[in-house]
């Protein structure tokens, strides 16, 4: 039977499969894992200057760089100081796939810029269907959450070295 | 996060005339609309499984394949085995019928000798005297006129429901896809409370139609078994009626109830203690239902506050008859999720700042501006 939303379906299927791979956040799922996660990715772009999410909102999801840089502006004085910059494979956001809390900082494109955003009630329901794909992606996740805290508390000067 | 303001009278006012527009609009397709519910129960019940298959690697378009293959043999079956069935019963169904009104009218009239014996005084009541004569005629009417074209009305429907197997094979095949298709068409500065919005429909939706399901089958399973052990024919063909029934809140349960006692009076026409055991038995049930059962399968999703909702009775069986009685609460609370999202995002400031902060720099891209 051919399915008349034919039309949606992306040509490049395996190539994109493939593009999710050398990300660094799902270098560990396979081909079956990535297809799987591939149904909950959201593909968005943003113009120079744009405004991906602003500080105080709502946070709702993670966003995976595809191509293009992002910086991270925020009213928070360690989170200043620091004025990360994120570039292709990165990722950024991912404390509102844990938790439904303000944004602490907005993320503003610095040239064109694709993401991928990973939505937080997808990203729970996936994690409760197939625990597999959630303990390879928890734990590159709760990795990265630790590197960061640990990059912001050596920055605080009042603070000890950890 | 943010404390978000709860919905105010306007945006109340706008979702219930958009539930009377729907409901309006659905009784005209209501062929379809009783497809349409059908496959998205099948969609939710059946998408588990499809995700089962892909585990076990499967691909997910074989996954569909088989899974919606079984539902069109299971359907095919049902919908033959039902024509065949109104087909060859439907005139002994009206006579069933006839025969059981009797049987509740004949018990109605016992109980009102036996209480005129206990309290004289509703010897005078003319309501009493003439409460049998009225009950008669409709009973009547109601055999004559109503219970042949529900009859046809049932089987004209049947056909459509092969399409439910179809439609499900879509959904489960291509929802997912759709989905992002119309969320990809959403400004950046919407999208995330877009996907919120399309999360809270999916999810009321998701567990009102499931709930329902699981709470359907609780009802008869328990009814059935009740009223089995009480000795009462048809037993869960009864108990399924009175649980379909009872998905329209408060009246509903009100027909179940008097459906359950008119078939016991007319099996046991001189045992009392079984007829009323059969209302202290679904009593039983109905107070377990609220207390245990619907809190643990449809939860507080799209519940309303009672008047709202014996209102809302009233208009939908007002715009959409039956159709309205049933579906009235589903469509309010879908609409209620939809118009508060969307006020939600175009009452928010910031958002619209930012949209409008795109615009500009699409403009300026594009050498407009």
């Amino acid at each position: 039977m051919k399915s008349p939303f034919n039309f949606l379906r992306i040509s490049a299927d395996d190539q994109r499969i493939k593009n999710l791979k050398r990300l660094s956040l799902f270098k560990r799922l396979t081909a079956r894992e990535l297809r799987e996660l591939d149904e909950l990715l959201h593909e968005r772009s943003y113009q120079k200057d744009e405004v991906i999410f602003d500080e105080g909102d709502t946070g709702l999801g993670l966003f995976i760089i595809l191509s293009g840089r992002v910086k991270i502006i925020s009213s928070h004085a360690a989170l200043q100081q620091l004025a990360p910059e994120f570039g292709v494979g990165d990722y950024f956001g991912e404390l509102a796939l844990f938790e439904e809390s303000h944004r602490t900082a907005r993320a503003v494109a610095l040239e064109p810029t694709q993401v991928l955003a990973l939505f937080r009630t997808e990203f729970v329901s996936l994690l409760e269907r197939d625990r597999g794909i959630g303990v390879k992606l928890l734990f590159d996740l709760s990795r990265t959450v630790v590197r960061r805290s640990r990059k912001l508390l050596m920055n605080q000067p009042h603070l000890p070295t950890v | 996060m943010r404390n978000e303001p709860q919905p105010g009278i306007l945006t109340w006012g706008v979702t219930i005339v958009i539930t009377c527009l729907i409901l309006y609009l659905f009784e005209r397709v209501l062929w379809l609309v009783v497809p349409g519910l059908l496959t998205l129960v099948g969609y939710y019940c059946l998408q588990p499984l499809v995700r089962t298959l892909v585990r076990t690697g499967l691909k997910h378009r074989t996954a569909v394949k088989v899974v919606t293959g079984l539902l069109f043999l299971v359907t095919c079956l049902g919908v033959i085995l039902l024509l065949s069935l109104a087909s060859a019963r439907a005139a002994g169904w009206k006579a069933v019928t006839a025969h059981y009104v009797q049987g509740g009218l004949d018990f109605m009239g016992k109980t009102e000798a036996r209480l005129e014996q206990k309290l004289p005084l509703l010897k005078r009541s003319a309501l009493v005297q003439s409460t049998p004569t009225n009950l008669d005629a409709a009973s009547e009417q109601f055999v004559e006129k109503y219970l042949g074209g529900l009859l046809v009305q049932i089987i004209y429907w049947l056909p459509s429901l092969l399409l439910v197997p179809y439609l499900t094979y879509f959904m489960l095949q291509d929802g997912n896809r759709l989905k992002k298709h119309v969320i990809r068409s959403v400004p950046n500065a919407f999208f995330e409370k877009t996907l919120l919005l399309f999360d809270r429909v999916d999810r009321s939706l998701r567990s009102f139609l499931i709930g329902m399901m699981k709470l359907t089958f609780l009802d008869t399973t328990c009814l059935g078994l009740g009223l089995w052990l009480l000795g009462i024919s048809h037993s869960f063909l009864l108990g399924l009626i009175a649980a379909v029934l009872a998905w329209v809140p408060y009246a509903g349960s009100a027909v179940g109830c008097a459906l359950v006692v008119m078939v016991a009076a007319t099996d046991f026409p001189n045992d009392l203690a079984t007829i009323y055991g059969c209302l202290v038995l679904f009593i039983c049930i109905r107070i377990l239902d609220d207390f245990v059962f619907l809190p643990l399968t449809v939860g507080r999703s799209l519940r309303f506050h009672p008047v709202l909702s014996v209102s809302m009775l009233f208009l939908g069986a007002a715009v959409a008859g039956l159709a309205g009685l049933l579906l009235v609460l589903p469509v309010l609370g879908v609409v209620a999720v939809i118009t508060e999202t969307l006020r939600q995002i175009l009452t928010d400031e910031r958002l619209r700042k930012r949209y409008r902060h795109a615009r500009q720099l699409q403009r300026t891209m594009t050498g407009i501006g």
